[in-house]
């Protein structure tokens, strides 16, 4: 009961923080893609934390830049100071860019240390229920 | 004999109208003390930190103030000043707050882009703390209330407050034209919130704000709408920096120069 409750929560800041600050029309914020790679940089920052990624993919390999939510939204969905380090290997959720290119919108984050903070989005939810039923 | 006769009665009918007359003025003193009290005894304690309350089975509340919503009766001029701006930030998506600017009344009452709140309220002003930004507006009661003179106008101008009853009634004037949230409005606008308190449908504490906005110079009509704070039990305020982006940036093209 009390996970549905910290969901339905971080739901609401989340939607919340979208209609708060960012141009939120550049990004997909009906898919969470997960991607990992070796932190460059990260700086938890108002009005959105940045994250630049080393990633090996089917692409290849390069750096890519990523924009997130609110330190004090990242902060209330369980980010604390240096659970994120340059030279670490995390996963980020992200709400990918609608034009299908490099970057997207951090939305949660699993860290080295195997840690995970962030908030849940619909897309999330969607995508775990469709999981959870086999589809 | 007689002229002192006289002077007897008339000292001792003194007297006694100046027992009565201090009799009465210290009743009055009571009446006045207990009414005192016992206005302020109706008069609600808005004091803690509150966030969006969500009614049950509605979706995820929010921002609120800043989009969305069925059209407003604006005037021409208003239409011609939001459609300039839209042109200009649509294509980006741009915000105030992208950029750390404050919401602004009434953007600010209505949500404050979804981050909590905080009210300090003394009798003579009430605080109130947004989140995000760091907004800050003061709202003066009685003597506090600041002369028209030494205003100056701001996004979320000069509020003065007064009960009617349990119901805080908030007036706010001063402000600058903003056509950059959801009500947008001119330097002439005239906000009156209606703060109460009622209880949620699981028990909770619910404040609700209810906003009317005039101004002759962007609206035909009134507008108004509302919303709902749910009380965080022994909540706090998270500190919002937000113009360290900016300095970040300086301090690397100043790195940059350098090598």
């Amino acid at each position: 009961m009390r996970s549905l409750v910290l969901v339905a929560a971080a739901v609401v800041i989340y939607s919340a923080s979208l209609a708060a600050h960012h141009s939120a029309i550049q990004f997909d914020f009906t898919k969470s893609t997960p991607v990992t790679g070796v932190v460059k940089k990260f700086i938890a920052i108002n009005p959105h934390m940045q994250l630049v990624l080393h990633v090996k993919d089917a692409k290849g390999e390069r750096d890519i830049e990523f924009e997130g939510h609110s330190t004090n939204n990242m902060y209330r969905a369980g980010y604390r100071d240096n659970m994120i380090k340059v030279g670490d290997t995390i996963t980020v959720y992200i709400a990918p860019l609608k034009d299908g290119s490099d970057g997207g919108y951090v939305t949660a984050a699993t860290t080295a240390a195997g840690a995970r903070f962030g908030l849940v989005s619909r897309a999330q939810l969607e995508q775990e229920r469709l999981k959870a039923e086999g589809k | 004999m007689a002229w002192c006769g006289a002077m007897i009665p008339t000292e001792m009918t003194m007297q006694r109208r100046f027992r009565a007359a201090s009799r009465m003025a210290a009743g009055a003193l009571v009446l006045i003390l207990f009414g005192a009290i016992e206005l302020r005894a109706q008069q609600p304690d808005f004091t803690g930190v509150w966030t969006t309350y969500t009614e049950p089975g509605q979706g995820p509340g929010g921002g609120g103030g800043r989009g969305g919503g069925p059209p407003l009766p604006m005037t021409d001029v208003a239409k011609q000043k939001v459609a300039k701006y839209q042109a200009l930030v649509q294509p980006t998506g741009d915000t105030p707050g992208g950029y750390c600017l404050g919401t602004g009344m009434p953007g600010s009452m209505l949500g404050s882009g979804g981050y909590p709140m905080e009210i300090h309220q003394r009798p003579e002003q009430i605080m109130i703390v947004y989140e995000a930004h760091n907004e800050v507006r003061r709202v003066y009661l009685g003597d506090r209330i600041v002369p028209e003179a030494d205003r100056l106008p701001g996004r979320n101008g000069y509020s003065n407050g007064r009960w009617e009853g349990n119901t805080l009634v908030v007036e706010t004037t001063n402000l600058v034209e903003q056509v950059d949230q959801r009500f947008a409005h001119s330097g002439k606008a005239k906000i009156v919130e209606r703060y109460h308190l009622e209880k949620g449908v699981k028990g909770e504490t619910v404040l609700v704000a209810e906003m009317t906005m005039t101004d002759p110079e962007f609206y035909t009509a009134a507008v108004t709408s509302v919303k709902k704070w749910a009380k965080v039990p022994n909540g706090h305020l998270l500190p919002y920096e937000c113009a360290e982006e900016n300095w970040i940036k300086h301090l690397e093209q100043l790195e940059k120069k350098a090598k």
